[in-house]
């Protein structure tokens, strides 16, 4: 069969983009939680066994609970894209498959770390001592870790292609270690792996921001709530000054290395000096030349400094990335915020015997908090869409159209229709059975004896 | 040995592990919608007595570990006639196939995602045509697993909910028969899916998986459940055993395969019955991988593609080698930890 023979419909090729989109961005979230909860859960695990606190305990049970319905959405939906790697873009995997796939076994191999892990951790507790099963949660923090760096560093070389030689279409030369570690790694690895902690931290907060809410209105302090709050609050809220300043790294690295999107991100149309920052529809004079040059007069490439064909969609790519920048501020604001709220504990640790009453968090930091974990998915999202969106109309970025990836089979258009029902009805259930699977403890009929309710 | 041989070889090695760990997942998924088609049905001619029903049981409850656990699936039929010994049965059923399967699935799943990756590495040009003109039972299939998967854990955190079983059964057969569809295809030179070759290949597959998958739950079932539940995975396996020979015999005469491998085969096949006639159930668990798996490599033998001529760069390859080497150091041990942790008699506890 000659896949180069045809071209796809354009009807399909918006198809096949779309549900690439899609399905990414589902799991993206999926796997944020999927490298974070188990951290959580280790974390709240490890307080248990050194202190015997039950509160502890009952939270580590919980997010392990979690941990195993959302691993397994997330595993499968991973499983998804390795087959639209082939079902949706095979002229790409022809021509490159060679020159990542070394990216793709060293994530496959993390995978199946963490899949053996997270078997031997959620089902072995009653076998194996309960510093053993402790340990045996640390490879799945690992694993999820690297994997999420081998994913990235595929990525990473689709905005960087490094590590071959094209001659009549076909690669020679190939260097997989080149092509891994391309100079878009170290940005893009440690801003995405900053985002999916930050997204798994906040939206596990969120949950328990609600409960203290109306723990709030009926009066009562629930310390499982408290503290199934301020753990990953206060990891989100330590995450986020960091993410800023990677995030301000990964910006001037795609101003340097990749102008076109940075132009689309920013809304730079024409070329000029002295350029303006756009924010929504305010303008700052100058301030984008200073910002990336240091210097007010400084001249920055508009989009009209390439060829139309080569130009990204830049209207959502700029929207995408204020979107993603105004929630990124609303999150350090928030962490400021909690940093102030704590700041006693900050200043004096020491000299304070034990029993101190509980720090009050006010309702509107709370209120705050419940928007946080959605907030920092769709931050996530947005910034996806700019690398992604921002690339096009390249695959590979100056070598290869997305249009001479796709896959040129009639009909594409209907695998998307399917995919979106089905997803739909995963989404929806996820939902419904974590909504279901919450303590009982928090339906007032039935206080939990020895961790419920106190005073 | 050229790298391409040794990348061809891993190749089949994970396409072996995934049909015989990954694919006796699916067949678990089989016998799990079996046995609650069993209990629903006896349970439908009793239902009409039970009216005025205590409704669901709904709360979680804290177990005599400390930790929390799901109202067992006799709380949440506690509509049905609890004595009725056929729903009792069909439940104990179910609970060995998720306790064997729990644990495990999610890293037997992993072989998967190694066969892809080692393809589009090692020999891209294949993946992409594969991959492209079998888009429809391909992503059919990638589909079933996203179903299969999600399904198995709801199921596992709302007992309750008949429907997450249900679509953890209906999944379980839609992926490995889309999946042996394409191998069918292929092994017949290229043609369609839905072709008579693909459709033979795909319930053949389906089948070897719902066997594979009996014969693992029989030794399970001893080790977790009575000996009344053993018996009937037993019967399973026999029958299963029976009809998946029945069903590939036709196929060496179509196919034309004169393969030693089809002998290896059909002799691992019937050691295997006879195995499970003396309740040799570790035994026979041996010899029934090599009946299926020997059926699989024949299938390879068939397929005409051109793996020399589509193999990537040696240089590319080596650094895989490498890496899946160091992997390796890692991995095999934690494997075999994790199947003898579980495997290991509960008295163990």
């Amino acid at each position: 069969m000659d896949l180069l023979a045809v071209g796809a419909s354009p009807a399909d090729f918006a198809a096949a983009r779309t549900q690439m989109a899609f399905t990414l961005g589902f799991h993206i979230v999926l796997a944020s939680i999927g490298i974070g909860l188990p951290a959580l859960m280790l974390l709240a695990d490890w307080r248990a066994l050194r202190t015997g606190d039950a509160v502890y305990r009952e939270l580590a049970h919980r997010w392990a609970k979690a941990t195993g319905v959302l691993f397994a959405v997330g595993a499968v939906s991973g499983t998804v894209l390795s087959f639209e790697m082939g079902t949706l873009w095979p002229r790409f995997m022809d021509t490159y498959g060679q020159v990542f796939g070394v990216a793709f076994a060293l994530e496959g191999i993390a995978f199946f770390i963490e899949a053996i892990f997270i078997g031997i951790y959620l089902y072995g507790r009653d076998r194996l001592p309960p510093r053993v099963h402790l340990l045996t949660g640390v490879p799945i923090v690992l694993a999820g870790l690297l994997s999420a760096f081998f994913v990235v560093t595929v990525n990473a070389w689709m905005n960087q292609p490094r590590g071959f030689r094209l001659v009549d279409g076909r690669v020679i030369d190939v260097r997989p270690l080149a092509a891994m570690f391309n100079p878009a790694t170290p940005p893009q690895a440690a801003h995405l792996i900053l985002a999916s902690l930050m997204v798994c931290s906040f939206i596990v907060a969120s949950v328990y921001a609600v409960a203290l809410l109306r723990d709030r209105r009926r009066g009562v302090t629930d310390r499982y709530h408290r503290l199934g709050f301020a753990i990953p609050f206060t990891l989100g809220a330590v995450l986020t000054p960091l993410q800023v300043i990677v995030g301000d790294w990964a910006v001037r690295f795609v101003a340097d290395r990749q102008p076109i999107k940075f132009a689309a991100m920013e809304g730079i149309e024409h070329t000029e000096a002295g350029v303006p920052l756009k924010i929504g529809v305010f303008e700052i004079p100058n301030a984008l030349s200073i910002a990336l040059r240091f210097d007010p007069d400084a001249t920055l490439r508009g989009l009209d400094a390439w060829p139309v064909e080569d130009r990204p969609p830049d209207a959502i790519v700029h929207l995408a990335y204020q979107l993603m920048i105004g929630i990124g501020v609303a999150l350090l604001a928030l962490a400021f915020w909690w940093a102030w709220t704590h700041r006693h504990l900050i200043r004096a640790r020491r000299g304070r015997p034990g029993g101190r009453s509980p720090v009050r968090w006010s309702p509107w930091l709370l209120r705050a908090a419940t928007l946080a974990g959605v907030g920092a998915a769709i931050a996530m999202e947005a910034g996806w869409t700019v690398t992604e969106v921002g690339r096009q109309p390249w695959i590979v970025y100056g070598v290869m159209r997305t249009t001479e990836a796709v896959n040129p089979a009639p009909g594409l258009r209907f695998g998307l229709y399917v995919v979106l029902v089905v997803y739909a009805a995963l989404a929806a259930a996820t939902i419904s059975v974590l909504l279901r699977m919450r303590r009982p403890a928090a339906a007032p009929a039935e206080p939990d004896g020895e961790d419920g309710e106190r005073p | 040995m050229s790298h391409a041989d040794v990348a061809l070889g891993l190749v089949l090695v994970g396409l072996s592990a995934y049909l015989l760990f990954g694919g006796a997942d699916f067949g678990a998924g089989f016998w799990h919608l079996l046995a609650r088609r069993r209990a629903r049905a006896t349970a439908r001619s009793r239902v009409d007595r039970a009216a005025g029903s205590p409704g669901l049981v709904e709360s979680w409850r804290v177990g005599v570990h400390g930790h929390l656990e799901a109202p067992t699936r006799h709380e949440s039929t506690s509509y049905m006639d609890r004595g009725d010994p056929a729903i009792v049965r069909a439940e104990a059923e179910q609970e060995v196939i998720e306790h064997a399967m729990g644990p495990v699935w999610e890293a037997n799943h992993v072989w998967l995602i190694f066969v892809m990756v080692m393809t589009w590495t090692a020999f891209p040009p294949i993946f992409a045509a594969v991959m492209s003109e079998y888009w429809v039972p391909l992503s059919l299939a990638a589909l079933g697993i996203v179903v299969r998967g999600s399904a198995f854990v709801f199921a596992k955190a709302l007992p309750q909910t008949g429907w997450y079983a249900w679509a953890f059964g209906v999944s379980s057969l839609l992926t490995p028969y889309c999946m042996g569809a394409v191998a069918g295809a292929i092994a017949a030179g290229g043609t369609g899916w839905l072709s008579p070759s693909g459709v033979y290949a795909g319930l053949l597959c389906t089948g070897l998986c719902g066997y594979l998958a009996a014969v693992y739950l029989t030794a399970d079932a001893r080790r977790l459940a009575g000996r009344e539940v053993t018996e009937r995975f037993r019967r399973g396996a026999l029958a299963a055993g029976v009809a998946v020979g029945l069903l590939a015999l036709p196929g060496t005469a179509f196919f034309d395969v004169s393969s030693p491998l089809i002998a290896l085969s059909a002799i691992a096949g019937l050691v295997s019955l006879a195995l499970l006639v003396l309740r040799r159930y570790l035994a026979v668990r041996v010899s029934a991988a090599l009946a299926a798996v020997s059926v699989l490599w024949g299938a390879c033998g068939l397929s005409g593609l051109d793996f020399e001529g589509a193999a990537a760069h040696d240089a590319a390859l080596g650094v895989v080698f490498w890496a899946l080497g160091l992997g390796a150091i890692v991995l095999v041990p934690s494997l075999t930890w994790l199947y003898v942790l579980f495997q290991r008699a509960e008295e163990a506890r």
